[in-house]
């Protein structure tokens, strides 16, 4: 066993642990991803929903808002599906 | 963190893996961003008409087909 995949027994400040590092990084990189995922959602739903912004958000508003994060979520699978389910055309 | 680590061959492995895996996210998402503004004009329904859906799968293959076009083009340039 090489020192790195040893987990941190006692001097965990210096030693270097890589499963550790691999689920932080897998962590963060899945936080990242959400972040900007939402982001993109507010955005484009912002667009959809809320044309004229009035003194409160509508029934209608709130279920455009539902319908707009369904329909971008299923639009991700498409997109996916398109560019690598091999089937051309 | 320890530098003599990126010699460890699966720690590499690994950070390829995630690398390559944040490229096609990335790809996916900047994709469907584009798409959906050009093929959902309306405002959302409960379902994608057929049109819609043909139109995002087909937007997502022609951007990869023109990204083609360019690569060559540009080549041609240098």
């Amino acid at each position: 066993m090489d020192s790195f995949s040893s987990p941190s027994s006692g001097s965990s400040a210096t030693q270097f642990n890589p499963d550790a590092f691999k689920d932080q990084l897998k962590n963060q990189l899945a936080q990242a991803y959400a972040e900007e995922f939402l982001e993109t959602l507010r955005s484009k739903c912002f667009d959809k929903c809320i044309t004229k912004p009035g003194s409160s958000l509508g029934g209608s508003e709130s279920s455009c808002i539902s319908r707009c994060m369904d329909r971008y979520i299923e639009a991700t699978g498409i997109i996916s599906k398109a560019l690598f389910s091999a089937s051309p055309q | 963190m320890d530098p003599s680590s990126m010699n460890n061959p699966e720690l590499l492995q690994f950070i390829n893996q995630e690398k390559e895996r944040a490229m096609v996210n990335e790809m996916v998402g900047k994709l469907t961003n584009v798409c959906w503004d050009k093929c959902i004009t309306g405002t959302p329904g409960s379902k994608f008409s057929s049109s819609e859906s043909a139109c995002l799968a087909n937007c997502a293959r022609r951007y990869l087909d023109m990204s083609m076009i360019i690569m060559k083009r540009f080549q041609n340039m240098q």
